[in-house]
């Protein structure tokens, strides 16, 4: 099968016109002559972006997930809940199907994004042959994924703005939000910065 | 072969020839089986979504998402004034986040959508295209509105624990509007660039 890369063609990433590139190497750069954007062979310095982002997100991981998440207070009760303390609470009142959900979105999928994303860097460093097309797979299925984990935010924010409304209550968003807010973006950005060419780039099979 | 009947493989590099699937089916890479496009959408037909996501977007900002009870207390929760008390009540990151991802982004989103369909469904070349289209492709992978419509059913159900929660209309509006993203977004943007080629003098 033919690449781009050796025929000396690139997508631009801002209109996605297949450009004919003027020069040939990692480096070359060529104007999209429908967007002006800069064209390029393979994402620039995508293995540096990615495990940066990584890092500063996996740094965030740990309070995003041991401290509070919400304040719950209703006289004479009061609840102070992590992200899991969180998942137990409606599995306790047993809302299981949601328990699960909120639990794969919340736990599961930032470990899951953590975890995969740092095995495709390492693989492609390596420049690993190991099932390219799995791989592959695997990548699309963080793009899709990614956003998912943004669920506990939106449950923590909207809990507390409707509780204001009302005199029943008080709801308050606790320091665990912006670290958790935090990781899900900065996976997402890992992700997004990762380029999946890389996978095929040495993994090729004729 | 011209560079304008070849696609990439965004995933592997991979080089196709372009051929016009008879509906919007998707195109899948040989080599590793990514999907790499999709037959043109009806311009129209995106239109009719993007206006049908315009009134969703409406109904969700302007009538209740919930209503409330506790005792002899009713409250109808909008979005609006949902975010207009967490403010008040000194939540500003509260206030900020559901403005943004609820409010502006979909806003935006939809905008730029009409800005661009309707002169295209007229055949001439809106203003600005070209940095319209970039705009309207950076913003598609920051879309929440599905999250969000989960996040509410999940808020529910968390409420009952303190008042008794009833979704209102609001909602319906939500959910209409996160499923007719969802299907904008299953529109290949190539649509709308090779439709601009064919207006362009």
């Amino acid at each position: 099968m033919i690449r781009g890369i050796d025929v000396g063609l690139a997508t631009c990433h801002g209109c996605e016109l297949v450009v004919r590139m003027r020069d040939v190497g990692d480096h070359a750069a060529t104007a999209c002559p429908r967007c002006d954007a800069s064209v390029r062979f393979r994402k620039r310095n995508a293995r540096t972006h990615v495990i940066a982002l990584l890092v500063a997100a996996l740094a965030l991981y740990f309070p995003a997930n041991a401290l509070t998440i919400m304040y719950t207070e209703q006289f004479p009760e009061r609840r102070a809940d992590t992200i899991l303390s969180g998942v137990r609470y409606l599995w306790a009142r047993g809302s299981w199907g949601l328990a699960m959900i909120v639990f794969a979105a919340s736990i599961v999928v930032p470990v899951l994004k953590l975890g995969a994303l740092g095995f495709l860097v390492v693989s492609t460093t390596r420049h690993s042959a190991w099932r390219p097309r799995a791989r592959t797979r695997l990548y699309r299925s963080l793009e899709v994924i990614g956003h998912w984990s943004m669920l506990d935010v939106f449950v923590v924010a909207l809990l507390t703005a409707v509780v204001q409304l009302g005199q029943f209550a008080r709801v308050k968003p606790g320091p665990a939000v912006l670290p958790f807010a935090g990781v899900v973006i900065l996976t997402m950005l890992a992700s997004a910065s990762f380029d999946a060419r890389a996978i095929w780039d040495r993994g090729m099979r004729e | 072969v011209p560079a304008a009947e070849l696609v990439l493989c965004s995933y592997c590099d991979t080089v196709h020839r372009r051929i016009e699937p008879a509906g919007r089916e998707i195109m899948r890479c040989v080599v590793c089986d990514s999907p790499v496009y999709r037959g043109d959408g009806d311009l129209g037909a995106m239109l009719a979504v993007t206006v049908t996501a315009a009134i969703a977007f409406l109904v969700a900002n302007a009538l209740p998402l919930l209503t409330l009870s506790s005792g002899s207390h009713q409250t109808r929760a909008t979005l609006w004034h949902a975010i207009a008390a967490s403010y008040d009540r000194e939540l500003p990151f509260v206030a900020i986040a559901l403005t943004l991802t609820l409010i502006v982004a979909p806003a935006i989103e939809l905008g730029l959508l009409l800005w661009l369909l309707v002169p295209l469904c007229l055949r001439t070349l809106p203003l600005g295209f070209t940095s319209t289209m970039g705009l309207l492709r950076t913003l598609r992978p920051w879309r929440m509105v599905g999250v969000f419509f989960l996040g509410v059913i999940v808020a529910v159900v968390k409420l009952a624990a303190l008042a008794t929660a009833v979704p209102g209309w609001g909602m319906f509006g939500v959910a209409v509007l996160a499923l007719a993203l969802a299907s904008l977004s299953s529109f290949d943007l190539g649509t709308l660039w090779r439709r601009a080629g064919e207006v362009a003098p």
